[in-house]
């Protein structure tokens, strides 16, 4: 294969990558919310309805999908509007009200218009919609992304409104909400929870009616899918080193080491955006000069995804800053109780006292290594009545990391001082 | 576009891979960046300055922006529209500064402003990512989905001293690509102090007027002296840098004087032992200069000038904090009669050393205790007037004793004293008061 053509696929891949449009099975699921939807915007009826699964499952890819095959009924056009939502962006029911004014285009209409209430303009903005023909009435499909932040919102006037019209019929509307909280509805007060259809669709991270294909050949074939060069789509990548690629990648996917290593990354975490990460990084470390996928790079991958990052904070610490975290893990061990400035400082200099190579490190200093430790969150302060009022040497923390990470950090250190590893281990001096 | 890339890494030595990383995930072509990518490492580890001679170099479109300029949801919109804008203030033109409320006008204006721009493949940066966590709960995981918001291929690189896993709380959250910048090592820290070659000699020329001819060799010679004594201690490089400069030019001065020539590295290093022990003494304190500094400390509580009186009050004060109320009959009374060892007071001296008030820090105390125990010190009978009662307010003005209860009250205020016990001891020298014979945890001192 030439470095060109390495170039070419690995910007195929990215764009497989990010721009991902393809759902692994879910075709029920599919059909299910297609229908709805066209339902509402074929025939005029109102619906509600929430999607429900876990980050990376899908849920976003499936709308769009709708969505997209919507587009292909002729009518659709005229007769639907698609307003969409998110809870992070619009965070108050004001914001939503703008948002779904300009995207149903009302902006002229409702200009300079005094509304005595959320209801009443929501109301408006339905009524505009009505024009005198056959279906009397443009249908509206809201798609609310981060359903579980809308329901924190003052009253929740906005679900409470568009609930009523979908269940009252006043308009044709279809609410379809999007989340990732199991317990959605417990969320819901009860005057909207009574208006809601109760209409959940779960979607799991994998496919469920199929229980005969394991966890691994799930991801493998996903990996596969993303990996694999198509027949046809890209014809700017020569046959021979498509060849070439998809059997490099077989063999690779087809290896008892991979499968063993992916294995060990589904016990560690199941999740579509892990294994997409490692991907991206895999892929992206592609070039003329390294032109394949080997073990090694998922490898190296894993092993950074099953790093633990506080270890490597430790080891950025000077000695005089490990010393003291050690002086903390003893203190926390023996009396299980917060510890100031004061109590830390007199272990210190006790350990130093005994050992006569130890520099000898002033007070001031020490205690800004003191606040640079704390700057890292490693020890937090602990707010208790009146700590305000404590100077700075007496004011109480609590340790953050484990004893055993401070361990494998200082087995780790290199170039620490023997003493302070013996004391490490031992809390006597 | 690997030849951008090798001037980068000789400018940051010791951060060849991180710039790997980088040139990975944003160089090798201007097909789609990663969605998101955190950068971690404890400060002064060149993650901001890294970043920027990264996107500069590659000519990437990149927004830059501080949380701690950019403290509200709205200056840090505007800030970040201004610079995808390349909006400059000039009169000429007038061009319109950004105006940006929320997020919804956020993800709006990026939209309108795309293809103008070409924004399309930028970045936006935002460092000191941890004061996300303390602003409004949308912001962070905002950022990290900002290209499914805005539906334009822009993506965030955060920087951060923090970790990641600090960052999680009840949204969950997309875990983004990593890159660690660790702390340099020995090794790295002197090849990049070494840069300041250049600088050393101009500093000593300005300092001593006079050129002093010294090679590469040399100057290494002197900083590993150097880091001997302050890698211990201090691994910010900026603080070391400062440091290194500052005594580069004691460690010159018997050359400059004649007493000694460039070869004489034993001497030199015996010369600039003490200077470097007493400077190491002021890390991080920023004082100005080496030699003076050791008695600086010292000096601050000898400048305290305080009445005779009001310097018994304020020992007063430290004996009323640091004992407990129980023991003033014993400590202050003449004829205490005898005392009676009881079960409690031999647990009490077995007291271990985290309960001492020495560690756990002033007691508060009232305004007649204090006055009670001052009478007991003090020899010659003074009579309460208002000049006291005035000495104890200055005291706090002084914040040498500080107020805990709320300032209303005025019978029942109580105090604490703040001040350590080595300017305690200075104090009670100074009047000829044996303070430790008065302080029942302080056997250790």
């Amino acid at each position: 294969m030439t470095g060109n053509d390495i170039v070419k696929i690995r910007e195929f891949l990215k764009d497989k990558l990010f721009y991902n449009e393809e759902l692994f099975g879910k075709e029920a699921e599919k059909n299910q919310v297609f229908e709805l939807l066209r339902r509402t915007a074929v025939d005029g009826e109102s619906n509600s309805m929430l999607l429900i699964g876990p980050n990376g499952s899908g849920k976003t890819t499936l709308i769009n999908k709708v969505l997209k095959e919507l587009q292909l009924i002729k009518t659709f056009h005229s007769d639907c509007i698609i307003v969409k939502l998110h809870g992070l962006v619009h965070t108050d029911d004001r914001l939503a009200l703008k948002s779904i004014t300009f995207q149903m285009n009302l902006d002229n209409a409702v200009d300079g218009k005094v509304f005595g209430s959320f209801a009443e303009n929501l109301a408006f903005l339905l009524a505009c919609l009505r024009t005198g023909e056959r279906r009397s009435s443009k249908s509206v499909i809201f798609i609310l992304e981060e359903f579980d932040l809308f329901c924190a919102h003052h009253n929740q006037t906005l679900l409470y409104n568009l609930f009523d019209v979908a269940q009252s019929a006043q308009a044709p509307i279809c609410v379809l909400g999007i989340t990732c909280r199991n317990d959605v509805i417990q969320l819901l007060e009860k005057r909207v929870k009574s208006r809601f259809s109760h209409r959940q669709l779960f979607l799991y991270p994998i496919s469920n009616e199929n229980s005969d294909t394991s966890d691994l050949d799930y991801t493998l074939n996903k990996l596969k899918w993303y990996l694999e060069l198509p027949d046809k789509n890209e014809p700017k990548i020569s046959s021979v080193s498509r060849k070439q690629w998809n059997s490099h990648i077989n063999s690779l996917l087809g290896g008892k080491k991979f499968q063993n290593l992916i294995q060990r990354m589904i016990d560690l975490e199941f999740n579509q955006n892990c294994l997409k990460n490692i991907l991206v990084k895999c892929v992206f470390s592609l070039s003329e000069t390294n032109g394949t996928l080997t073990c090694n790079h998922f490898e190296k991958e894993l092993d950074l995804l099953e790093k633990d990052d506080m270890i490597q904070v430790i080891l950025d610490l000077t000695a005089l800053e490990i010393c003291l975290i050690i002086a903390m893990k003893h203190h926390q061990e023996i009396y299980d109780r917060p510890m100031n400035f004061e109590m830390i400082f007199s272990r210190y200099v006790k350990f130093v006292n005994k050992h006569s190579n130890m520099q000898n490190i002033q007070r001031p200093v020490v205690m800004k290594a003191f606040e640079h430790i704390e700057k890292l969150e490693l020890i937090s302060m602990l707010n208790q009545a009146g700590s305000s009022k404590l100077q700075k040497e007496y004011q109480f923390f609590k340790l953050l990391v484990a004893p055993t990470q401070i361990s494998e950090a200082v087995g780790k250190y290199i170039g620490l001082p023997t003493e302070i590893i013996q004391w490490c281990n031992s809390s006597l001096v | 576009m690997e030849e951008v890339l090798e001037p980068l890494k000789h400018t940051y030595p010791g951060r060849e891979k991180q710039l790997n990383e980088l040139f990975y995930l944003f160089g090798m072509s201007n097909k789609p960046y990663p969605l998101n990518v955190f950068i971690c490492g404890g400060p002064s580890t060149g993650k901001s300055s890294v970043t920027t001679a990264f996107l500069n170099a590659f000519n990437i479109k990149y927004a830059f922006v501080n949380l701690i300029e950019c403290y509200s949801s709205k200056i840090l919109f505007e800030s970040i529209l201004n610079q995808l804008t390349n909006h400059k203030i000039d009169p000429k033109l007038g061009t319109p500064y950004a105006k940006c409320e929320n997020l919804m006008e956020f993800c709006n204006q990026v939209k309108s402003i795309v293809d103008t721009f070409e924004l399309n493949q930028s970045v936006i940066v935002v460092d000191k990512a941890e004061e996300l966590r303390n602003m409004e709960f949308n912001l962070l995981p905002a950022f990290l989905k900002l290209r499914k918001l805005t539906e334009i291929s822009i993506s965030v690189i955060f920087l951060s001293d923090i970790v990641f896993e600090k960052y999680y709380f009840k949204l969950n959250i997309v875990e983004p690509l990593k890159i660690c910048f660790p702390q340099y090592n020995k090794d790295e820290l002197l090849e990049i102090l070494t840069e300041d070659f250049k600088f050393a000699q101009v500093s000593l020329f300005d300092h001593y007027n006079k050129t002093l001819n010294f090679t590469v060799e040399f100057f290494q010679g002197y900083l590993n002296v150097f880091l001997s004594f302050f890698y211990r201690a201090c691994r910010d490089l900026r603080e070391l840098r400062q440091m290194s400069r500052k005594n580069f030019i004691f460690y010159c001065e018997p050359i400059y004087k004649g007493q000694l020539t460039l070869n004489d590295s034993m001497a030199l290093w015996k010369n600039i032992s003490p200077i470097l022990t007493s400077s190491a003494e002021v890390l991080y304190l920023r004082i100005t200069s080496a030699t003076s500094s050791k008695n600086s400390i010292g000096k601050t509580t000898q400048k305290l000038e305080l009445p005779f009186y009001g310097k018994y009050l304020l020992i007063a004060a430290y004996l009323a904090s640091y004992n407990s109320s129980k023991d003033d009959r014993r400590l202050f009374m003449k004829f205490h009669g005898k005392k009676r060892k009881t079960n409690k007071e031999v647990q009490q001296k077995s007291k271990v050393s985290e309960q001492l008030n020495t560690q756990i820090g002033p007691k508060a105390f009232a305004l007649d205790r204090l006055l009670a125990i001052f009478y007991s010190i003090l020899d010659d009978k003074v009579g309460f007037n208002n000049h006291l009662l005035v000495q104890v307010s200055s005291l706090v003005e002084l914040q040498l004793l500080s107020l805990v209860s709320d300032d209303s009250n005025l019978d029942g205020r109580k105090y604490k004293c703040t001040t350590n016990f080595e300017t305690i001891q200075m104090v009670s020298k100074m009047v000829g008061f044996n303070i430790r014979k008065y302080l029942s945890d302080f056997s250790h001192f």
